[in-house]
């Protein structure tokens, strides 16, 4: 579409020029393909980075625009240079590029060549990158990935590959990230882009730039001179070719030292976490006086949505569902039931296949008639359902956490990737509703949808808003136990075990893909030497209500069990077993999604005779800020009985890295409490 | 039949427009008898299955299959995968499904069916291979799905394989094969595990020989613990061709030295090295004293100068790459790698072959009653002998890590095809038993007066037992190795504050030394006056959950092994041991245990642990008594030494 508009717009300012390109820079390129410093290949200046299984020396792209046809295309060009260091970063020596096709626009790989550089006896040896290394795989109907392996890697080696990359996609202007899994010495990326294109130019990271150069060029662009024929806005004879010079936009980045990205866990995507660079395509200009916004505002945004038929369109037809939906208008006179009873409508109609759309790609009826589609098939149907049955309900876009974080700043639609519908409620709340997953209950939205805010797509653009995605529910565990515990030290128990809010999701979702049998298996395991006669599983359809077990255990005395006092840590068997945080520090936020609650709370019986020998002193640790709690108690509550509750509240969705350290501290505490012992001794003259 | 068709001619059109659309219903979930769905996530409503051999480069096998989902659970079979490469064509692939009662819910569209490459999945560079598949899913269950597929093999070496139960919580109504060949081609097969009285029926018709099997009522398996796999479990025929032709290479695989001698030839002429690295070879080998140092040297400069990556395109699939190409690029599949290793073996002096071998660990041995192709990976033997008797060499060429002779759990304890002038020889790969495989470790566990710990580890793994850690070592850096031992270790709260790992070669097999020092805050937070101690920290071993219903299976128990461990506790004055655990000692059919502790004179308190465990196949009936000997052991494991808080 962009082509088509630059097309039409030459025609008006298209002077014949015999400029060439301007230099775009005067600073020299950080990298020369071909060009190796030997020092490289020696293992004396890699001691700092031992640890590394390779090192990425300079990795350097430049994007600029070029005249292709009647438009304009991206050129992206790029040169890495990557030191080896071990046979375990030999996996870098093999690269995949991921190209992109739809309708005539595509992304095309050229001019690829490589180098492997090797020291032998004190000389260097330099193997070129043959044709047979490479391949283009046709991997799905929309993406070909050109793949290329580089020959000779040994440990000590230097690798080094360049290419040029064109794009039709100018929307999507080259990106680039700084930092990879493995150490990067350099990063550099450099653009110069028409000043008939404006791009916004986002940078993710929290480290200042050690090279950041803005300033103006020129260049020159040789396109096709077409003389329209009238009949659309790309048709037309071609007659020969123009140039145009234009002045433009130059910018360099560099960061240096970057150290290896690692992955820990509670984390949403390794995209928002790295720093990256981003182009949000803002508008075109081709003369002084008319500025084309192409990005412009969530008002052009509503529009341009709206008017999609692929998402708009979907809004005012629930197609095969309308009957049944206008049917549920008289059986449920309250909003909320409805909109709930309208759900199920839809998830009965439609399954959800995994697949995170904002968009439906195909008519309504083809997904309808197989019966499952992706989550904006499912939700837009949803949307287009509950207005049939009189509910006011809106789509809700937003981005789901491995997609990555939405800005509100940035304007960019491709940013998300995935609609949810809202309904609002007489007291001015909001209801969430999703219909993809069965399983949650009715205005609780699935946890991948959990990442920060959504955006209201709406008609008036006072009506549109942002709508942060804070959960509804938290993730909460509560097992009550009754204790018995015999004069050998053999233990009987019932247990009613209740998870809900998320962690009923979570444990429904398991039972259903695994069966009962292995579930239940799966979680007696760490219970080792108990038999459990018999176990009840609860509410397991009724998704609004915890999922419930309800057993009996016995665990018998050990063979040779010793005589005398008797030791036991009653909580431990029903704690998490293990601190999650395993590592000393992190370098991220702790994005659990939704706050926790896990409650512990068991009545032991002692043998009769028996007593404690000491009462175990409670406790109480919270985390700084009330952003968290754990609390334990032991109490004698009857002659014989014993009372002990630990409960574990972690309040917020996301903890930021400063507070890791008070986390682990807090897990820590619940783990030596939950483990402590009770000696229980014959009373004295018993 | 015939005499109604006169009648039915006689109705005027119109009356065939007004007769309802709607197809008879099928595959009503009402017609499952309720025995199949005893344990069942799905049950296989039909199979059938036919394999015809058109000649002896061409076989075309088409597949109906039909398969109720009964639960979420059973969802996986609502899909559908095959795949195809440049010698295997797809023909169709056709799908429908239905609901509970047996209507057409909806026909598959050619718009739905998904097309793609695997891309870099198995582990391959590049690879023709693609699959198609659908889905047909459904919002609710039941639903029954329904497939039909036609594959033509223009790879002849292997011939399909029917098993129609391939996976536990299926149930099988009815399942149908049937083999057409041409009597110039007679058909290998074998039945393994057939119920009894199932038979196969057999018929010929001109030229034109035709076999039939039928399996119907089989309800669904469950995988157990310590089990053999699925595949030596239920009912199968296995198929193999007599004499076969791939890409004009012609062969037969009726016996073993016939398969191993279409390979020899597929590959012939092709371990051509440039002279360069002749002369590099024979420069590296000049001085050295005896054939295994020279096979050493050449192994090291393999390791040094190449790597796997594997490209699999058409016949390459099969024939390997040129030694010069690996000579050139310094990479190769495992064809390439070990053509490769045996041409510099041979510029050496060292006589060697290549050997197939069905790689991976926990892989049960080929048949070697049934020969056919049953291999995915190839390695090199080097017939060597010391002190006249046969000391064979194996040498894995695709890793640039692994020991020089060393097999491991990938593909040791086994029997491969030796390809040799002369064709197929089967050979047992080196045996890993108790002797080789090993874990000792000494462990000091420093108790401070306030219940919190330190504590250093010192643990050397031999043989299989090192397998894990040696591809730790060598494909992690210690960054990573650190953050993987981190989120392995199964201890309440503690920090990794120190974990190197290192090469230690033993005499018997390749060694991998790891350190470790740990600080454990609140270890033993004292209750009143007693500190509680499980001795053992890093070496228990899980009981196995109890036995529901009876024992299907027999017992297979896969890798001998010995883990020896000495743990000493180092304790403040102030503590004293009140009580210690009394020792154990088991002795069974599975192996043996003992744990004993003791106070030394110095006041530190010493844990001694022993366990072997055996390889070995026993009767279902063994499964209790093997249960019981782990309980014991997690018992004892988990064992508690008792110390008294005195005053100071």
């Amino acid at each position: 579409m962009a082509t088509s508009l630059l097309f039409r717009r030459l025609l008006l300012i298209g002077t014949a020029s015999g400029l060439g390109a301007g230099t775009a820079f005067a600073q020299p390129e950080p990298v020369k393909f071909g060009q190796i410093d030997k020092a490289d290949l020696t293992a004396a200046p890699f001691v700092g980075d031992s640890a590394a299984t390779a090192v990425v020396l300079c990795d350097f792209g430049r994007s600029r625009m070029e005249g292709h046809g009647a438009g304009l295309q991206v050129v992206f060009e790029r040169v890495t240079r990557i030191k080896i260091l071990r046979k375990a970063g030999f996996e870098n020596a093999t690269v995949e590029i991921p190209l992109y096709h739809r309708n005539e626009d595509q992304e095309k790989v050229s001019n690829l060549r490589g180098f492997t550089y090797n020291l032998v006896n004190g000389a260097v040896e330099k193997t070129k990158l043959e044709s047979t290394g490479a391949f283009l795989e046709k991997l799905t109907p929309t993406t070909n990935i050109q793949k290329f392996t580089l020959p000779n890697v040994r440990e000590g080696s230097v690798i080094e590959y360049a290419y040029t990359l064109r794009s039709d996609f100018l929307f999507n202007f080259q990106d680039w990230t700084f930092q990879r899994d493995i150490p990067v010495r350099w990063s550099e990326y450099r653009v110069s882009i028409p000043a008939f294109y404006k791009y916004k130019i986002i940078y993710q990271g929290n480290q200042p730039f050690d090279v950041n150069v803005a300033k103006t060029g020129v260049t020159g662009l040789t396109l096709d001179n077409k003389v329209p024929s009238g009949g659309g806005l790309a048709a037309g004879t071609s007659t020969g070719t123009m140039n145009v010079t234009a002045p433009t936009e130059e910018h360099q980045w560099a960061l240096k030292n970057l150290r290896a990205f690692r992955e820990e866990p509670f984390m949403t995507t390794f995209r928002d976490y790295v720093p990256r660079l981003d182009f949000e395509l803002m508008g075109e200009q081709w003369n002084d006086n008319e500025y084309h916004d192409l990005s412009g505002t969530w008002a052009t945004n509503n529009a341009t949505l709206l008017a999609d038929d692929d998402f708009g369109g979907r809004l005012g037809r629930s197609g095969p569902l309308r009957e049944q939906a206008l049917a549920l208008t008289t059986k449920y006179p309250t909003v909320v039931e409805r909109t709930a009873a309208v759900r199920q409508l839809v998830m009965a109609a439609m399954r959800y296949n995994g697949q995170n759309r904002c968009y439906a790609q195909e008519p309504l009826r083809k997904a309808y008639d197989a019966r499952q589609g992706s989550a904006a098939d499912v939700n837009l149907l949803l949307i287009a359902a509950l207005r049939e049955a009189g509910i006011e309900a809106h789509p809700l876009l937003l981005s789901t956490r491995d997609h990555g974080r939405v800005n509100k700043e940035f304007l960019m639609l491709e940013r998300f990737n995935y609609v949810v519908a809202v309904v609002p409620l007489a007291d001015g709340k909001d209801l969430l509703v999703d219909a993809t997953e069965p399983l949650l209950p009715c205005g609780v939205l699935p946890e991948r949808c959990l990442n920060g805010a959504g955006r209201l797509i709406a008609k008036k653009e006072t009506d549109g808003r942002w709508i942060d995605l804070v959960p509804s529910q938290r993730q909460v565990r509560f097992q009550q136990i009754n204790l018995t515990l015999d004069a050998q030290g053999g233990l009987s128990g019932q247990v009613h075990d209740e998870r809900g809010g998320y962690a009923a999701v979570d444990a429904r979702a398991a039972l259903a893909s695994l069966g009962e049998k292995k579930y239940l298996a799966g979680l007696l395991a760490r219970h080792e030497g108990w038999t459990v006669p018999k176990l009840t599983v609860g509410q397991a359809e009724t998704v609004d209500k915890p999922l419930t077990l309800d057993y009996e255990f016995r665990q018998p005395a050990a063979d040779n069990a010793p005589t005398g006092p008797l030791y036991l840590s009653p909580l431990s068997e029903f704690g998490p077993g293990q601190n999650p945080f395993r590592h000393e520090d992190r370098s991220f936020a702790v994005d659990f999604g939704m706050p926790q609650e896990e409650t512990v709370m068991v009545t032991l019986t002692l043998p009769a005779g028996y007593e404690l020998a000491s009462l175990p002193k409670p406790a109480v640790v919270d985390m700084p800020e009330q952003g968290g709690r754990f609390l334990y108690s032991v109490a004698a509550t009857a002659p014989g009985v014993v009372q002990l509750t630990s409960r574990l509240s972690l309040r917020k969705p996301v903890y930021a890295a400063a507070e890791y350290a008070s986390l682990r501290e807090l897990y820590r505490q619940l783990m030596a409490h939950q483990a402590e012992k009770l000696v229980i001794q014959k009373k004295a003259g018993g | 039949m015939k005499a109604l068709l006169p009648l039915l001619a006689a109705l005027p059109l119109s009356s065939f427009l007004l007769l309802p659309a709607a197809p008879a219903p099928k595959y009503a979930v009402d017609d499952i008898p309720a025995a199949l769905r005893e344990g069942a996530h799905a049950v296989l409503r039909a199979d059938d299955e036919v394999v015809a051999v058109k000649s002896a480069g061409r076989v075309v096998r088409t597949v109906h299959r039909v398969v109720t989902v009964l639960d979420p659970a059973g969802d996986d079979f609502g899909r559908h995968a095959v795949s195809y490469d440049a010698l295997n064509t797809l023909g169709y692939l056709r799908g429908a499904v239905y609901d509970a009662d047996g209507r057409l819910l909806h026909q598959l569209r050619a718009s739905e069916i998904h097309d793609q490459g695997v891309g870099d999945a198995g582990g391959n560079f590049m690879t023709d291979v693609r699959i198609r598949y659908a889905d047909l899913r459904q919002p609710q269950v039941p639903y029954t799905v329904e497939f039909d597929y036609e594959v033509a093999s223009d790879n002849a070496l292997f011939y399909p394989d029917w098993q129609p139960q391939d996976e536990e919580g299926l149930a099988v109504q009815n399942a149908t094969f049937k083999v057409t060949t041409p009597a110039a081609l007679p058909l290998r097969y074998q039945e393994r595990q057939l119920p009894k009285g199932t038979a196969v029926a057999r018929s010929t018709a001109g030229s034109l020989e035709t076999y039939q099997w039928q399996l119907a009522n089989l309800p669904a398996v469950e995988e157990e613990d310590a089990a053999p796999p699925l595949a030596h479990t239920t009912p199968a025929v296995v198929l193999a061709p007599g004499t076969f032709e791939v890409q004009g290479h012609k062969g037969t695989s009726a016996t073993w030295q016939g398969l191993g001698q279409w390979s020899y030839e597929l590959n012939a002429g092709r371990d051509v090295l440039p002279p360069a690295t002749i002369a590099k070879v024979q420069a590296l080998v000049k001085d050295a004293p005896d054939a295994r140092t020279k096979a050493r040297r050449v192994y090291e400069m393999l390791q040094g100068s190449t790597r796997y990556i594997s490209v699999q395109l058409g016949l390459g699939g099969w024939q390997t790459f040129p030694a010069s190409s690996v000579a050139n690029n310094g990479y190769g599949d495992c064809k390439a790698l070990s053509n490769y290793t045996t041409a510099l073996l041979a510029a050496a002096g060292v006589p060697a072959y290549v050997a197939l071998v069905g790689a991976g660990a926990g892989r049960p041995d080929l048949r070697a009653d049934f020969p056919s192709s049953q291999f995915n990976h190839v390695v090199v033997c080097v017939p060597l002998t010391q002190a006249g008797r046969p000391d064979t060499l194996w040498l894995e060429c695709t890793s640039q890590t692994e020991a020089f002779g060393y097999m491991g759990s990938f593909t040791g304890n086994r029997h491969a095809l030796l390809i040799t002038p002369q064709g197929g020889q089967l050979v047992a790969t080196p045996r890993y038993g108790a002797a080789e495989n090993r874990q000792e470790r000494r462990l000091d566990l420093f108790l401070d007066d306030k219940g919190g710990a330190t504590a250093t580890a010192r643990t050397l793994r031999t043989g299989l037992e090192q397998d894990l850690y040696a591809q730790l070592m060598h494909e992690l850096g210690p960054t990573d190795q650190k953050k993987y031992i981190t989120d392995h270790l199964r201890l309440p709260t503690f920090t990794l504050t120190r974990f190197s790992l290192a090469a230690v070669p033993t005499k018997a097999a390749p060694g991998v030394v790891e350190t470790l020092s740990l600080a454990l805050p609140g270890f033993a937070a004292p209750s009143g006056k007693r500190v509680f101690i499980a001795p053992n920290l890093l070496s228990r071993l899980p009981a196995l959950p109890a036995q529901v219903g009876e024992r299907q299976t027999p017992v297979w128990l896969s890798d001998a092994c010995v883990h020896a461990d000495t743990v000493r506790l180092h304790l403040p004055a102030t503590f004293k041991p009140e009580n210690l655990p009394a020792p154990v000692q088991l002795s069974t059919a599975y192996g043996s245990y003992s744990s004993q502790y003791a106070t030394l004179p110095d006041g530190t308190i010493q844990y001694v642990r022993r366990l072997e465990m055996k390889r070995g196949q026993l009767p279902a009936t063994a499964y209790a008594g093997y249960l019981d000997f782990r309980r014991k052991i997690s018992a004892a494991d988990k064992a508690q030494v008792v110390l008294l808080m005195t005053e100071s």
